[in-house]
């Protein structure tokens, strides 16, 4: 069974290199453009990750991180942040919200497969 | 006695005497030797008595008249004896008598007591001598009541008088004793030439100590302090040559030793044979102590004007200088005597009439304080200036304080802060910038990534299409942060067009909030450009716009910049539709420092300079708000700007 990943980004570009990539590994991508569309999403289907934008219109990446931990339902599902707040607070506040795993824009793929490798080929959830 | 009684009395008196002197020269069957001259003499007797009736009541009072009357009645009367033949020596000597009694009598019921008893007397003597049975007997019968009636005449003559001068000098007297008792000032009486003290007031009593009876037949030099003799001495020898003398530097001694300072006027006073000087002496010591208080306070006074480090002027209504502090004179580098009676704004401002700007202008217009800032660019200085008005007693302008506060350093500090700010604000712009380039930055490098894997032509072409238009968001981007960095240069005053301000301010605040769906409705009018300092205005706008977009975070709505002329100034208002100020806050948000943004987010400076650089250029700056409903800042800038 494929693997089903969530990618939230109010940037079309992004999700479409991301899904490029994604779809080579052998995943199954989905798409959300902002933050409540990934909520809706993330409430109809069961996910893998969560590749989560901070910035993002309506709801940003913190509230949707903050209410996917706080969800029993999903409350071990890995969440790779994916922004360009890239300061030291903000990377704390991601770790502290329950994030898995911080990736900066811009990032090269490289830095993506590294960080699907840890969150989806290990035992991700119990980090 | 009363003036009514008085003429009564004298007319009846003198009306009982004609009778008795009539009967004594008709009745008399003496010798008449002139019968006509003697009736002669009664009707002018009874004549001058008719007279007296028609003389007005007050002349009575006068002593004056009782001269000539008694003259007049004596030599009458005397003369009636003469003709009558019949007086006998010994008569004319009780008529003598009579006029001897009365004239030292002091009362008059002795007098006719007296004069009753001498009647009596002689009644007696002539009875005895048995002259009382004769022929003769009327004219001698006749003479008991002739010494009686003239008695009571003379007597109430002779007491009128003596009765009228004492009460003259008792009243006096006590109208002196009043005003030498109760004067305020002290007293004190010397005999001429001893210089010996005759008499003091209660002032000198109270204000020396000494009780009047130990002061008495002192020497006057006695009462001085004894290291001022020579002085005294001095002073009294000056008294002694002129009669009069004026010293306010001597001091008396009072009984405890201490000294009274006294302003002295001695002056010479004849009364009758004898003379005396009369000093009289205020007490100084508490003027002196008032002089001191007032020295000590004008002192305190100077000293606080000259010790303030900025220039203080005292200008009269006409701008004339005539009073300045050390600070100007230092600052100017000329003598007091070089500035008073100068016009100030030629001095101060080397003007030739007074400055636009000047508020001494509007104290002296509206007797109210005034202030202003002049930029003095020959000198680099600003200076502030503060005019305060002095008024006299009716209420009218006096003078006008100038207070001239060198605020270049200020001003300095106030730019700096200002610059200051304008980084941070870069510094959090610049990262909203960063994160807006890292996102098509993202995107380039992944197509570009995926690109170099893929061996599709179409595929390819169609990753270097997303891969430019990344790179022309980027690029746009950059051009934004290039047009705000050449408005922030620190600029000098220049006119500025507030329209094409906010055009700027908006397009660079929308690269940083490009996701909050905003609607933003212009409604510019064409308006006046003020004279300003470009960034520092574009720094208004930007600030305030940002605050507008972030209070629509997520939120959305409008967001409304107009703009509109005024009869002297410009007006902007920025409004949206936001979250809204609490009313609490409203009265912080300009504070410095204050805001509710979390650490890192916000430098609390925004408002607050916005409202330096507003008020800087004389303008002024509203806000309404309601909280979940939006905020509304008005600004109005004067269009009439006159820098010195």
């Amino acid at each position: 069974m494929k693997r089903k990943v969530l990618i939230a980004d109010d940037e079309e570009v992004i999700r479409k290199f991301l899904r490029i990539h994604l779809d080579k590994l052998g995943y199954e991508v989905m798409e959300a453009a902002d933050g409540e569309q990934a909520i809706e999403q993330l409430g109809k289907d069961d996910f893998d990750l969560l590749i989560c934008d901070i910035m993002m219109p309506k709801k940003d990446g913190w509230e949707v991180i903050k209410e996917v931990k706080s969800n029993p339902k999903t409350k071990n599902l890995p969440v790779i942040v994916l922004t360009a707040k890239n300061e030291d607070p903000d990377m704390f506040k991601g770790y502290d919200l329950g994030a898995n795993y911080y990736i900066t824009k811009p990032f090269t793929k490289g830095q993506l497969l590294y960080g699907l490798k840890l969150m989806l080929e290990e035992p991700a959830s119990s980090l | 006695m009363e003036d009514q009684d008085r003429k009564k009395v004298i007319l009846t008196l003198r009306w009982t005497a004609i009778i008795v002197t009539s009967y004594l020269i008709l009745f008399g069957r003496g010798r008449v030797t002139d019968l006509q001259l003697s009736h002669l003499l009664i009707a002018v007797y009874l004549l001058s008595n008719v007279l007296l009736t028609f003389v007005p009541k007050k002349w009575f009072s006068n002593t004056k008249l009782f001269y000539p009357l008694v003259l007049f009645d004596t030599g009458i009367v005397s003369f009636g004896m003469y003709l009558s033949e019949k007086m006998t020596t010994d008569f004319y000597l009780v008529f003598f008598l009579i006029i001897i009694f009365a004239s030292i009598s002091r009362n008059f019921k002795m007098l006719m007591v007296i004069g009753g008893i001498t009647a009596l007397l002689y009644g007696i003597l002539l009875y005895s001598w048995g002259l009382l049975i004769t022929e003769d007997s009327s004219s001698y019968t006749l003479r008991i009541p002739f010494i009686f009636i003239m008695t009571a005449f003379y007597g109430y003559i002779v007491q009128t008088l003596t009765k009228e001068k004492r009460q003259e000098l008792t009243i006096s007297e006590d109208k002196y004793r009043g005003l030498f008792e109760n004067a305020n000032d002290g007293i004190i009486l010397l005999r001429n030439p001893q210089l010996i003290v005759v008499d003091v007031n209660r002032e000198v009593e109270k204000a020396m100590g000494y009780t009047k009876g130990e002061l008495l037949q002192r020497e006057v030099f006695d009462l001085f302090v004894p290291e001022e003799m020579e002085e005294s001495r001095d002073y009294f020898k000056e008294v002694t040559e002129k009669g009069e003398g004026r010293a306010d530097c001597l001091s008396l001694m009072k009984k405890d030793g201490s000294l009274l300072e006294v302003d002295l006027s001695t002056k010479r006073i004849d009364l009758g044979d004898e003379s005396f000087y009369q000093i009289i002496f205020r007490d100084l010591t508490e003027q002196r102590r008032l002089e001191k208080k007032i020295r000590q306070s004008k002192r305190n006074l100077e000293a606080i004007f000259d010790g303030i480090r900025d220039q203080l002027s005292i200008q009269t209504p006409d701008y004339q200088i005539f009073r300045v502090n050390r600070a100007i004179i230092e600052n100017y580098k000329l003598t007091y005597k070089e500035l008073f009676g100068r016009k100030c704004y030629e001095v101060y401002f080397q003007r030739t009439l007074p400055c636009e700007k000047c508020p001494i202008s509007v104290t002296i217009e509206t007797k109210q304080p005034a202030s202003s800032i002049m930029k003095l660019s020959e000198r680099d200085t600003t200076l502030q200036i503060f005019s305060y008005p002095i008024l006299d007693e009716k209420g009218e302008l006096a003078s006008v304080i100038e207070y001239m506060k060198d605020i270049t350093e200020e001003q300095r500090l106030h730019e700096q802060l200002i610059q200051s700010e304008k980084l941070a604000g870069i510094g959090i712009l610049a990262s909203g910038v960063a994160h807006e380039i890292n996102n098509p930055l993202s995107g380039i490098i992944g197509m570009a990534e995926i690109a170099l894997e893929e061996e599709d032509p179409s595929k390819i072409r169609s990753y270097l299409t997303d891969i430019i238009n990344c790179s022309e968001r980027i690029s746009e981007i950059v051009r934004g942060l290039k047009s705000y960095s050449r408005a922030a240069k620190k600029g000098e005053l220049g006119l500025v067009d507030i329209n094409e301000v906010l055009e700027e301010s908006l397009k660079m605040v929308r690269l940083a909030t490009k996701k909050t769906p905003v609607e933003v409705i212009k409604k510019f009018q064409s308006i006046e450009k003020i004279q300003a300092n470009m960034g520092e205005i574009q720094q208004v706008f930007t600030n305030l716009i940002t605050n507008a977009f972030q209070a629509m975070d997520g939120k959305g709505g409008n967001l409304v910049l107009s703009t509109r002329s005024l009869k002297d100034s410009v007006e902007v208002k920025v409004s949206d539709h936001g979250v809204g100020i609490p009313q609490k806050y409203l009265n912080q948000i300009f504070d410095p420092f204050f805001t509710t943004k979390n650490p890192g987010e916000g430098t609390g400076l925004g408002l607050n300079i916005v409202y330096r650089i507003v008020t800087k250029y004389e303008g002024t700056i509203d806000v309404e708000s309601k909280e979940q409903v939006g905020t509304t800042f008005t600004i109005k800038f004067p269009t009439r700007r006159v820098e010195v």
